[in-house]
């Protein structure tokens, strides 16, 4: 465990020096909020939906503060895949699907904490119905934040999983941009979830993408009552499982593959 | 039984080929890089392993650390077999690819000696006394608080040199250490890699294209080609089976003396210049200079070095690589 917890700590120290990415990620981030915010306001003024405004406005936000959570992605790593180098990583007496899991957590952590928490600010001074409102009760507030916990280990198991495809096909593009496409998608990024028709929306709940940032969203605004989280929280934690066992699976396989054929 | 034992070591690879125009499928090509390997190794020995590119010698090293499963024949290292529990048996090897890096490109070399410090399970004292020791003898005590991608191709050597053998790995893999590296640079590797094997009892398997480094280094050296091994043995031998021929320039002070040499001896005039090569088996050097100084008055003289590089040409030539 020792040798992970330590690939973590480094990994979340590194992600502090890149500054520059992380103003360039917040006022793409900004920027993306406030249009999209423009956007379903216009979409109200036209044609008012079932879903209070504040709370699309506050699902947005949120979304564009942990935009880092979903999709950044080990520039390294992927650097020693193109280039074999990752099969010297066989020369290291640990796991490797836990060491890159631990060192992809911290960078999630660090990065999106880092644009989240400076965005959420700047978007609770932002009026109601522009920006971010307070949680609908004490109760949602403290399930959302630990909801928010088994989400997170989903978007890392995730990200193993597009890695563990990319070992494959040694490009990022192809089959893993098509990850990302099913991740923005489906997960609410690009448009939330709460604005997706009815009958979409009783199969997309279901899916691993509306585990990660959808259910604490929406346990914080009240969209789902706290009672509900007795369910929410058990299924994202089996989402969690089932998604570190497929990423597993194909990393051991990946590895046989590259001790048969060499790096 | 020796520390190291391959015995008929085999693997090939099969390579695509681009598909030709025409055929719905792609080709496949079967590349032998190892037909049968066999050597045994002593526990603290230096050896060099050679051979030209596309021998077979990475192939080798990568099976003996454990990142390649072998198609046929056995091999063990103290007793282990390194594609079997390859985490276990990672534990008591060191690896330098010389070309790539284990170290962590943005951060202080320090933090990544820490976190091998974890990976390897090291106690506090043992990691820090190790340090000390490996910083001193490979000068990194000033860089260590310097990102990788800072230092100069010498100092990321030393660096990774050190990295790979924090957790004092009983056997050393170098896969060429010395590429790309200036004199001054190779010179410090060498010495601190017989220190090193001399204070610790290492042992280590070099590969190399640098004939400097074998020389200098290895007392036994081992010629792979096209997935066999050739030669087994010193490197004086070697090169004694090789170096039959020798150079010699010689400078007049007057033009063209008269001078009669013995046949199998080719000589070549330039004014007072004369230049000829002899095999020393045949014509000894001690008669063929007292030949040279009766002819005249001898300026200049120069004994062509034995190029090291030429007899390797040689031996590969000779050896049909």
């Amino acid at each position: 465990m020792r040798a992970y917890f330590s690939a973590f700590r480094m990994r979340l120290r590194l992600e502090t020096q890149y500054r520059g990415a992380m103003i360039g990620g917040i006022l793409c981030q900004l920027f993306f909020g406030i249009i999209l915010v423009a956007l379903y306001r216009a979409l109200y003024a036209g044609r008012p939906q079932p879903i209070p405004i504040e709370h699309v406005t506050t699902y947005v936000w949120i979304q564009q503060s942990l935009f880092r959570m979903l999709t950044s992605t080990d520039v390294d790593l992927y650097d020693k895949i193109r280039s074999g180098n990752i099969s010297y990583d066989l020369c290291r007496p640990v796991s490797m699907y836990w060491f890159y899991y631990f060192r992809a957590a911290a960078q999630k952590l660090m990065g999106s904490l880092m644009r989240g928490a400076p965005m959420i600010a700047f978007a609770a001074l932002l009026p109601r119905g522009w920006g971010i409102t307070a949680p609908d009760s004490l109760p949602a507030f403290a399930l959302s934040i630990a909801a928010l916990f088994p989400g997170f280990l989903c978007m890392c198991a995730l990200e193993n999983i597009a890695i563990g495809v990319t070992m494959r096909t040694l490009d990022p593009r192809g089959i893993s941009g098509m990850l990302s496409l099913l991740m923005i998608t489906f997960s609410g990024n690009l448009l939330p979830l709460t604005l997706f028709p009815d009958r979409w929306q009783a199969v997309i709940r279901w899916l691993p993408y509306s585990q990660l940032l959808d259910a604490p969203i929406r346990l914080y605004t009240g969209e789902y009552a706290p009672a509900e989280a007795v369910w929410i929280i058990p299924m994202q934690f089996l989402w969690a499982a089932v998604l570190m066992g497929l990423g597993m699976w194909l990393w051991d396989s990946n590895r046989k593959r590259l001790i048969v054929q060499g790096g | 039984m020796s520390y190291i034992e391959v015995n008929g070591l085999k693997k090939s690879f099969t390579v695509k080929k681009k598909r030709e125009k025409g055929k719905l499928f792609r080709e496949k090509q079967i590349v032998e890089a190892l037909k049968g390997i066999s050597f045994s190794v002593d526990r603290g020995e230096l050896v060099g392993y050679i051979g030209p590119n596309g021998a077979g010698k990475s192939t080798t090293v990568k099976i003996l650390s454990g990142i390649l499963t072998p198609d046929g024949g056995e091999a063990t290292v103290g007793g282990r077999v390194p594609w079997q529990e390859r985490r276990e048996y990672v534990r008591h090897i060191g690896v330098v690819f010389g070309q790539r890096s284990q170290l962590w490109w943005d951060v202080p070399i320090i933090d990544s000696f820490s976190l091998l410090k974890d990976i390897y399970r090291l106690s506090e004292a043992d990691y820090s006394s190790r340090l000390k020791e490996l910083s001193e003898a490979l000068q990194l005590e000033e860089l260590m608080r310097t990102p990788l991608r800072l230092l100069s191709l010498g100092q990321r050597m030393r660096a990774e040199l050190c990295g790979s053998l924090l957790h004092r790995p009983e056997l050393l893999f170098l896969d060429e250490p010395t590429i790309g590296l200036d004199a001054v640079s190779k010179l410090a590797l060498r010495d601190f890699l017989k220190w090193e094997n001399s204070e610790h009892g290492t042992t280590v398997m070099l590969t190399t294209h640098d004939m400097e480094d074998i020389a200098a280094l290895c007392s036994r050296v081992m010629v792979l080609g096209h997935g066999r091994k050739l030669y087994d043995g010193k490197l004086p031998e070697l090169l004694e089976k090789y170096d039959t021929v020798r150079t010699v320039n010689v400078k007049y002070d007057a033009a063209h003396p008269e001078l009669v040499l013995p046949e199998g001896v080719s000589a070549e005039w330039n004014d007072s210049e004369l230049s000829l090569s002899y095999s020393p088996s045949k014509l000894p050097t001690a008669q063929l200079l007292a030949l040279l100084q009766d002819a005249g008055r001898i300026s200049e003289m120069t004994l062509q070095p034995e190029n090291i590089d030429h007899l390797i040409a040689a031996m590969y030539k000779e050896m049909d690589l």
